[in-house]
């Protein structure tokens, strides 16, 4: 397959010397490959900081060219069920490894998102092929993955990107792209990535798509489109005490963006602190939010309850808690 | 004459079954593959022929039939126990078998273990299972679904209904003229079965059938709302009157609630509905269905006594409609979706995360460059050019 124009692949660190930002992990996973044996990993920490890249490049060490083939790539959020993970690996770690290493590699990116029923499944599977496989899990925070599993792992918590870091990355892709950056730039970029390497990077070729000469303003442009529009005119609509329009406008923007019911509360519990209502009722509006939010883990329906919230917003919006 | 004619007159090959004319081609072919698929999924609305389509195909075939009644085999182990030898166990005189598990959408799922084992017991059954049900895309059915060939049977339109019925009456020797009938037919809605009880239980009491019972769902669901909304009352006992469950229910308050209410009283219908949707999830979760009875409660008396007084007025009721903008919508997101699988596939990401932040990635994807390496197909670049 010829070169991608994605720059999050074209760009992804081949090598360990080319990760920035997680020297101390790095340094003692290398030494483990290079003892060409490695033990079960979780590897824990926000998203774009280097987790899967440095999975990568571990298998590639390993294997070189016939990576791709002692390789297998899961996600668990997007499989369907516990089930087909077990198949999956099953189906992999049936054939014994080529080159010289005795086991194959098995990265499960975004663990946490399996039940810990799940889990408890998983760990009997990692059981079963601890001869033949290993397993590389990442997730974001490792609390949420059961102590079995954990104490089976060696854990690496990735730290949060800086912004030398995310400068750097995006320095040396500006300077292959032969982009122009202005020095302000830099900054605006690490702003909205929120360290976040991946967003970075792919603000940066959204932004090159339009030009090459790339200054803060195009910048802050382009992230602000990117932003999903909606959680804000949502509260507005009820806080001005017109319901109907805020409740279609919510259902409008969980449907178009793809947001699940979480995220908009999530939006929703940051944002209640930015709007010009009295303290005590942002107060109480937290709470209310909190006990959505609760509910909808429960099993509760997302959008009767975000309603139900919107109501209360309404309340608000004339000076009164529910 | 004391039997059922809906059982005494229940159809026994495929060419009786009138209008369901894919639906058999579907069975035959699931038969001819098997063990291709294990599993086949009959569904549809009531009294099309889910049951009689199954019994059909055994009889063509030859088969023994084991009928199972998946209300009696709610959870793991009582599948285990009476499902899963029958699976296993050779036919005693024909040649061959099939189960047939009426009403799977009575299989509880995950919590007990029933639908999980249901799958395993696929993977291994020897014989083709069919089963029945009417909504297969509950999402506890998803897992299940994905497992097994789906056959859909439509509701009948009128004029086959009328056929039934004509031929069933002048076999019974019934003697009523075309309009009572028709009126039979129509007032069926293509549930076969309910025509035929219909034509005996009224044929012999001399009263004309009353086409607007079952328009009346509707009709009393507009009734109920008036009452809630309006009235200010105990209401316990007023879902009894309408054969619409609660979930439903609760959707038509959800979409009206903000006609008849405002502010104060309006976040307190809201939190009223909020408590009744809390137990029904809960009654989900846990199957356990004395929550009914607060979710009930919540959601009629909660929100009549939202308000502080009686309302007057007339006001026009309207159907939930969030469930068609979910599905309306999930169609034009299918090519979204599709693109994000190809993306997904080569920046090591979860789908979920791509379509998250496909509004941040389409500048990246629209390059032509890049449409080409993720192999897009002509819908898919139209839809990207569009949105």
């Amino acid at each position: 397959m010829g070169q991608v124009d994605i720059w999050t692949e074209k760009y992804r660190p081949t090598k360990f010397e080319e990760v920035v930002g997680q020297q101390e992990i790095v340094k003692r996973v290398k030494s483990l490959v290079q003892a060409m044996n490695i033990p079960h990993f979780l590897f824990s920490g926000p998203a774009g900081i280097g987790k899967s890249t440095l999975a990568l490049i571990i298998v590639k060490e390993l294997f070189n060219d016939a990576w791709r083939e002692n390789y297998l790539e899961l996600n668990a959020s997007d499989e369907r069920g516990i089930d087909v993970v077990r198949q999956k690996v099953k189906d992999f770690a049936r054939t014994k490894a080529l080159e010289n290493v005795p086991f194959k590699v098995i990265f499960l990116d975004e663990a946490d998102a399996l039940t810990r029923e799940a889990q408890q499944a998983l760990r009997r599977t990692m059981e079963n092929y601890t001869n033949t496989c290993r397993f590389i899990l990442s997730c974001n925070y490792s609390s949420a993955i059961i102590d079995p599993i954990q104490s089976r792992c060696v854990v690496f918590r990735f730290k949060l990107l800086e912004k030398k870091d995310i400068s750097e990355v995006v320095k040396r892709i500006a300077d292959k792209e032969n982009l122009k950056l202005s020095p302000d730039s830099f900054d605006a970029i690490y702003e909205a990535s929120e360290g976040d390497c991946r967003r970075a990077i792919n603000l940066l070729q959204a932004t090159a798509s339009i030009a090459l000469d790339i200054n803060s303003e195009m910048i802050n442009m382009i992230a602000a489109s990117n932003k999903p529009a909606g959680i804000k005119v949502v509260l507005d609509y009820a806080l001005a005490g017109d319901f109907v329009n805020a409740r279609d406008k919510l259902l409008d923007v969980m449907l178009k963006e793809s947001v699940s019911g979480t995220d908009v509360i999530k939006e929703i519990q940051k944002e209640i602190w930015n709007l010009q209502i009295e303290p005590e009722i942002k107060v109480k509006l937290t709470e209310k939010t909190g006990e959505i939010e609760f509910r909808m883990t429960e099993g509760s329906d997302e959008f009767v309850q975000l309603q139900s919230l919107l109501a209360s917003f309404v309340l608000a919006g004339q000076g009164k808690a529910t | 004459m004391h039997k059922n004619l809906a059982e005494k007159y229940r159809i026994k090959n495929y060419t009786d079954l009138i209008g369901q004319e894919k639906a058999v081609l579907d069975i035959k072919s699931f038969l001819k593959e098997f063990p291709k698929k294990r599993g086949l999924i009959i569904h549809g609305p009531a009294g099309t022929g889910k049951t009689s389509l199954a019994l059909a195909a055994a009889q063509e075939n030859d088969y023994d039939v084991l009928e199972l009644n998946a209300s009696d085999l709610r959870n793991r182990v009582k599948l285990e126990e009476v499902l899963k030898p029958a699976t296993l166990q050779k036919s005693l005189f024909k040649k061959g078998k099939i189960l047939l598990m009426d009403e799977v959408d009575g299989v509880t799922g995950a919590d007990m273990g029933g639908i999980p084992e249901l799958i395993k017991i696929l993977e291994n059954t020897r014989y083709p299972i069919l089963m029945t049900c009417n909504d297969v895309w509950q999402t506890k059915l998803s897992s299940l679904r994905q497992k097994c060939k789906l056959v859909e049977m439509k509701a009948l339109p009128v004029p086959y209904v009328l056929e039934i019925v004509k031929r069933v009456a002048s076999k019974e020797c019934i003697k009523r003229d075309d309009n009572f009938l028709n009126k039979i037919a129509i007032k069926s809605q293509g549930d076969i079965r309910a025509a035929l009880n219909d034509l005996q239980s009224y044929h012999l009491v001399d009263s004309l059938v009353d086409t607007n019972e079952k328009r009346d769902v509707e009709e009393n669901i507009f009734n109920i709302l008036k009452r809630i909304f309006k009235e200010r009352q105990d209401f316990l006992n007023i879902f009894d009157t309408t054969k619409m469950s609660l979930d439903e229910i609760l959707l038509w308050i959800e979409e009206n609630i903000p006609k008849e209410y405002k502010d104060k009283t309006l976040a307190a219908a809201y939190h009223a509905l909020g408590n009744a949707d809390v137990f029904r999830g809960r009654i989900y979760k846990n199957q356990y269905w004395r929550f009914l009875v607060y979710q009930n409660i919540f959601q009629s008396a909660g929100i009549s006594y939202a308000k502080s007084s009686s309302l007057a007025g007339f006001t026009r009721y309207e159907p939930p409609k969030r469930i068609l903008k979910i599905w309306l919508n999930n169609q034009k997101m299918e090519k979204k979706k599709t693109i994000a699988k190809k993306y997904a596939r080569l920046v090591h990401c979860s789908v979920k995360r791509i379509m998250r932040d496909f509004n941040a990635l389409k500048p990246i994807i629209k390059k032509p460059i890049v449409q080409e390496q993720l192999d897009l197909s002509e819908e898919e670049i139209d839809f990207l050019n569009k949105h």
